[in-house]
């Protein structure tokens, strides 16, 4: 093989290609004509023969191998060789015919037999071999048979007369042997071969670089042939886009090898065509034609390409030959353009300066709207292109160019309505022309404007949020807001209602995390204070939570795809609670059940569930219901990982855990930071809640052995406060409000007042609130009411009595709300009182147990448990069928424990309400 | 002047077959152990030393005692036993009674009986015969009655720790009880003359009302501690007790397999020698099944008795402060 290789490559002439030009169509030959067309680049040096002699010569050397393998007897390698010699044959069969069979391939074909022969009668040598080579040496022997019926007569002759034809056969191995550069005086007849040799040989070596060969051949083609000048002009043959997909397949080799072609076949028609051989291999050259058209063309078009970009710098040239600039022209110049996008090589910004050139063509040769809008698409697009990978976000010339861009096209829109835009419209179905009929356009506006959300949000996203150039980004927030408000305004009179909801979706999310500052300021009966004009004309607008609520209900009605509505309940939601409007809130988020089934949804989905569920918490906090509020934000506050929740920052973990892939994911996932929740609020808020809810329950529930906590985390940082060896004044939110819950433990509402509501809580904290005076108010009066029940709880057992009146002066409460908290602890059973009317006074029962009696209580309770699991020992001794007597024994002693039990309980009962 | 009670006394000095049937304190070993932890004892931590005397007959004679140092972590090479032979040796060369015959611990709330007093009893014990632990609860005595006490381990006791056999046939085999681990031994408390005096002069000097302390009306405080402890002891109880029943149910379910196995086995037997065929080999049981590891029993016995101790004291204490409450409600009344 690798011999027949070798040969191959050295004996590279201009017959060679030529001759190679049938052989793709011969299987298992293509790594064989790689390999030659590598060596083709490389050997600048060309050897030239004839054809027969390099046929000869390829056959001699397979016969050579085939005699070395029946010298060892490799049979394997014996049948391998002899396919390819009878291919070999079988190929220059043209050149055979006119010569007749050579002698030397008679001599071994009657070797091979009789060497068969005598192999197989061989019986002991065949039972020697291995398997394969007895496989081959049958296989061999069937096809050899088979074969040398053709050439019966020439190998009987062979036979009677072998000296003859092996002393020929010596000599022309001489005569290959000299001649391997030429051969002229070994084959008299082909004089014109050589003559055609000769012609050629000037030609490719002075030229041995592909492309340059095609450039010149092109220039020899453009004064001889008509044919040429089509495959060598600018490529606006039709043909040129059509092969577009061929290129890719073809690969280079093939081009060049079709370079090559062309060469030969160019060469020829300027040679003398006499002879019937050459004319022979010319017809199969025009046979490949097509094909080799089609190559030319590929070349030619990736050339276009190039052309276009340098013709770029001089615009003019665009359309160069002066040809009139039609709309179809224009499409086809549009799509070459977009040909190739896409591509490796290809350059992305030229690309979108080609476009908005075209784009500025076509203007000014008036061509109408239609195009324009279609390429106004196109360089929308290709801006979005310009980042080859989804994490990189848009420059800033970029975007702007990108807003610009689509804020004309709007305006294209929406001055002409005649212009109809869909992605369902098909490529060949549009109409660009300027005429009666209105223009069809394929694209999607609402496609566009949701990648320049996205892109947006990325930005946002990349930005390092204090810095002013977030804040410049943000600026950007109001144009995007505007576009989508634009082409909201455009979907709703010519979209469908899934368009719209999905427009609307996009609106909702660009208002439902705003406060509106107007609104409230109005509620407030306040007047405006416009700063500005634009301040005014803000005002003026809709209130936000009307057109929140006109936006949501639509989707309700309209939306089919059940995501475009969760998120919309989730911001209406969301909405509803940053205003106040805690009922409406509530109510909606429960009726949607989202609770139940949040869990299936995508993680987007689920950070905005998260963030409407803190919202709503705090939204709770400041209407001062405090058990809501510790219940919405109890699933984010307990995990611990309420950053990650909100999709505001990653945490901290083990690159175990999360590969970088991930890290990527969950980076895409974030929140940009002016949508941020202040965690520090939301922390606070929850432990507040936390505070208020279990210090009068850990008050009440003081000699309880099986009491449970409300609030893990809010006992953890009770542990935490209790661990310091050194209690200074507290620091951070945390400790202030660790600080207040010990105060509060023993009913000192002032210290607990002053620690949750100071300079730096308020700085911290508070300030944050829209409505900051009411919530302290309403703080202030939850930890009085809430110090009274603690107090209560902790001290009922001192008093006999005590005055109504002490106890509205201790926290500074009205008498009535005094009154009526303490009537509750006694309906709900936790006090165990009575109010004595007329002294206004609170009468105690003093029914309460006493620590000594809960703990004898307790250690019954654990008796109990214990004489139980000792019976249980008891059981397993005696087995099942245990004693009548020992039964009944334990039957009477779990009545009595029974009785133990019902005290414990009442009691219990009695401390639970 | 101190008499140990009686009642205690009748019931286990029938059973005493030891070499030891009294004790007999001197009236310094107890002013020394009382200062002793004074000086040293806080809350809930205990004072140990070593007592000194010798045997006359089957009384034993506590007449000295020196206190363990309270060493910290930082001399963790501190010597204890370099420490006693040292002090013994110069106790000898003021000619001062050297022998060793036990050791005193300080208690809180009575909580006494633990794995730690066992082992180092039963070394006490097994070196030396007649030695003696002397418990001394600060906090009763703080209630104005003295009470220190002097146990014993029982010779049934002595057996199974020299075996180390703690395993439930262990101690069943011995027939042992939480009520038969420990033997109280009585005591008397013996003044010299100048002992008598200084009390006197004590007495003469100490204020009314630390002499009316042994009529403190308050109950709860006390026990509440008490309770407090015992219901530790119990929850712990309960867990030893749930170890138990695992293991037992775990065992009668391997007996059962075990019996299984073996009937099978026998069945099989039979059919192959009815066939004429070998029998099966034979094959180790027990190795096959394991018997699960028992718990040991000593700790639970030892909660036992830890939670019979807290009952006795706190019934103790109980029925003195009815007799004070009804002492206070007649003279409440006479007035």
């Amino acid at each position: 093989m690798s011999r027949f290789f070798a040969t191959g490559s050295d004996s590279e002439s201009e017959e060679s290609s030529s001759a190679d030009e049938i052989t793709p169509k011969a299987p298992g030959t293509t790594l064989k004509q790689s390999l030659l067309l590598s060596d083709d680049e490389e050997d600048t040096k060309r050897v030239v023969r004839s054809a027969k002699d390099k046929r000869f010569e390829e056959l001699t050397n397979l016969i050579k191998t085939i005699r070395n393998a029946m010298k060892i007897r490799d049979m394997a390698k014996c049948l391998e060789e002899f396919e390819q010699l009878c291919r070999a044959f079988l190929k220059s069969k043209n050149i055979v015919d006119k010569e007749g069979v050579p002698s030397f391939y008679i001599r071994l074909l009657a070797d091979l037999e009789d060497y068969l022969n005598l192999l197989w009668e061989d019986k002991e040598g065949k039972k020697k071999m291995n398997k394969n080579n007895a496989k081959a040496l049958s296989t061999l022997r069937q096809k050899i048979r088979k074969y040398n019926r053709d050439y019966e007569t020439e190998i009987t002759a062979y036979k009677e007369n072998p000296q003859e034809s092996a002393d020929e056969e010596e000599e022309k191995e001489a005569g290959d042997s000299g001649s391997s550069s030429d051969s002229d005086d070994d084959d008299d007849d082909d004089d014109d071969g050589v003559s055609a040799k000769a012609f050629l040989k000037k030609k490719p070596e002075s030229a041995p670089d592909a492309s340059k060969f095609l450039k010149s051949s092109k220039g020899s083609g453009e004064s001889s042939s008509s044919e040429d000048d089509d495959e060598g002009g600018w490529g606006s043959d039709p043909v040129g886009s059509g092969s577009e997909s061929s290129d890719e397949d073809q690969g280079k080799s093939a081009s060049l090898a079709v370079v090559f072609l062309k060469k030969t076949h160019e060469s020829e028609k300027s040679a003398d065509k006499k002879v019937s051989k050459r004319k022979k291999i010319k017809k199969e050259h025009l046979e490949e034609e097509p094909e080799e058209g089609e190559g030319e063309e590929v070349e030619g078009g990736w050339e276009k390409v190039k052309g276009g970009v340098c013709l770029v710098k001089e615009k003019p040239k665009m359309f160069a030959k002066g040809t009139e600039i039609n709309i179809p022209v224009v499409v086809k110049k549009l799509n070459e353009i977009l040909q190739a996008r896409g591509k490796k090589g290809t350059d992305r910004a030229a690309q979108i300066e080609l476009f908005n050139a075209l784009a500025a063509i076509t203007a000014e040769n008036n061509l109408g709207q239609g195009i324009l809008v279609k390429i106004k698409f196109n360089i929308i697009a290709s801006l979005y292109d310009y980042n080859p990978n989804l994490a990189a976000f848009m420059k800033p010339d970029m975007w702007k160019k990108c807003l610009d861009c689509i804020n004309e096209l709007l305006d294209i829109l929406f001055e002409d309505n005649n212009i109809f835009i869909g992605e369902n419209i098909a490529e060949d179905s549009e109409n660009l022309a300027i005429s009666e009929q209105p223009f069809r356009v394929r694209g999607c506006i609402l496609t566009l404007v949701e990648r320049m959300d996205e892109e947006f949000t990325k930005i946002m996203q990349n930005t390092d949020p204090h810095s002013q150039e977030y804040v410049d980004n943000l600026k950007d927030e109001g144009k995007v807001c505007n576009i989508i408000d634009r082409l909201l305004d455009y979907l709703e009179t010519k979209g469908s209602t899934e368009e719209i909801c999905r427009v609307y979706l996009r609106r909702i999310m660009h208002t439902y995390y705003k406060f509106d500052y107007k609104t409230h300021r109005r509620s407030l009966g306040l007047p405006a204070e416009s700063k500005s004009e634009q301040d005014q004309d803000e005002s003026e607008g809709e209130d936000s939570a009307i057109i929140m609520d006109r936006l949501c209900k639509f989707i309700y009605a309209k939306d089919r795809t059940d995501r475009i509505r969760t998120c919309a309940i989730l911001c209406h939601i969301y909405h509803h609670a940053l205003h106040s409007r805690w009922y409406q809130a509530r109510d909606l988020m429960l009726m949607s059940h989202l609770q139940d089934n949040i869990q299936h949804a995508d993680p987007p989905v689920q950070i905005l569930y998260n963030r409407t569920m803190v919202q709503l918490g705090i939204c709770a906090f400041r209407q001062g219901m405090i058990k809501d509020a510790h219940n919405a934000l109890l699933d984010i506050q307990s995990s611990g990982r309420a950053k990650e929740l909100l999709g505001q920052g990653l945490l901290m973990r083990n690159m175990q855990e999360r590969n970088a892939e991930q890290e990527k994911i969950e980076k895409r996932r974030q929140v940009p930071f002016h949508m941020h929740i202040n965690l520090e609020l939301l922390e606070c808020v929850y432990l507040v809640s936390a505070m208020l809810l279990e210090i009068p329950y850990m008050a009440a529930h003081e000699f309880d052995a099986r009491r449970r906590m409300i609030s893990k985390q809010f006992h953890h940082q009770l542990r935490v406060g209790e661990r310091q060896p050194l209690l200074g004044p507290p620091e951070s939110m945390r400790e202030h409000v660790v600080a207040a819950s010990k105060a509060m433990k023993m009913g000192d509402w002032r210290t607990c007042h002053s620690f949750i509501i100071n300079e730096k809580m308020n700085s911290k904290v508070w300030d944050l609130f829209p409505e900051t005076q009411r919530v302290r108010e309403m703080l202030v009066r939850k930890i009085q009411e809430e110090s009274l029940r603690t107090y209560l709880f902790t001290y009922s057992s001192v008093y006999d009595s005590i005055s109504m009146h002490t106890l509205s002066e201790m926290f500074q409460l009205e008498i009535p709300t005094v009154h009526s908290i303490i009537s509750k602890m006694i309906i709900n059973e936790e006090l165990m009182a009575s109010l004595d009317q007329p002294t206004q006074t609170v009468v105690m029962h003093r029914t309460e147990p006493t620590s000594l009696q809960n703990m004898a209580l307790q250690l019954a309770e654990k008796l109990g448990s214990l004489v139980e699991n000792n019976e249980r020992v008891f059981d397993l001794k005696q087995g099942v069928y245990g004693g009548y007597f020992n039964r009944d024994q334990k039957g009477s002693y779990q009545q009595k424990h029974g009785g133990y039990q019902r005290g414990g309980y009442r009691n219990q009962n009695q401390n639970n309400y | 002047m101190y008499s140990p009670e009686d009642t205690e006394m009748a019931s286990t000095a029938g059973t005493l077959d030891s070499p030891v049937k009294q004790i007999q304190i001197e009236g310094m070993v107890v002013l020394k152990i009382i200062k002793h932890y004074q000086e040293e004892g806080q809350g809930s931590e205990v004072v140990q030393g070593v007592l000194l005397g010798l045997v006359v007959e089957d009384r034993l004679e506590i007449t000295n005692c020196f206190p363990f140092p309270q060493h910290t972590e930082d001399d963790a090479d501190f010597d204890e036993v370099q420490y006693q032979m040292e002090m013994m040796r110069s106790l000898r060369h003021v000619n001062i009674d050297h022998l060793h015959v036990g050791w005193y611990q300080s208690t809180y709330y009575g909580s006494f009986v633990s794995r730690a007093l066992l082992d180092s009893q039963f070394s006490y014990q097994h070196a030396i015969e007649e030695s003696v632990v002397l418990i001394y609860d600060p906090i009763k005595t703080g209630q104005g009655s003295l009470s220190l006490k002097a146990y014993r381990l029982t010779p049934k006791l002595m057996e199974i720790c020299k075996e180390k056999d703690f395993t439930p046939e262990g101690l069943k085999k011995a027939n042992i009880g939480f009520e038969h681990m420990f033997e109280e031994v009585p005591i008397v408390i013996r003044n010299s003359h100048l002992i008598n005096v200084l009390m006197w002069e004590l007495e003469d000097k100490s204020t009314v009302a630390d002499k009316h302390e042994l009529l403190n009306l308050s109950s709860s405080n006390h026990l509440e501690k008490s309770l407090q402890l015992l219901m530790d002891r119990v929850d712990d109880m309960s867990q030893d007790i749930v170890k138990f029943n695992t293991y037992s149910r775990n065992l009668s379910k391997q007996q059962q397999q075990k019996h299984q196995y073996l009937q099978r086995r026998q069945q099989e037997n039979a059919q192959r020698q009815s066939r004429g065929e070998p029998q099966l080999p034979e094959e180790d049981i027990n190795k096959m099944f394991k018997p699960p590891q028992p718990p040991p029993r000593m700790d639970t016995l030892l909660i036992a008795g830890q939670v019979n101790n807290y009952c006795q004291n706190v019934k103790e204490f109980t029925s003195q402060n009815l007799g004070k409450l009804f002492m206070a409600e007649a003279l409440q009344g006479h007035n």
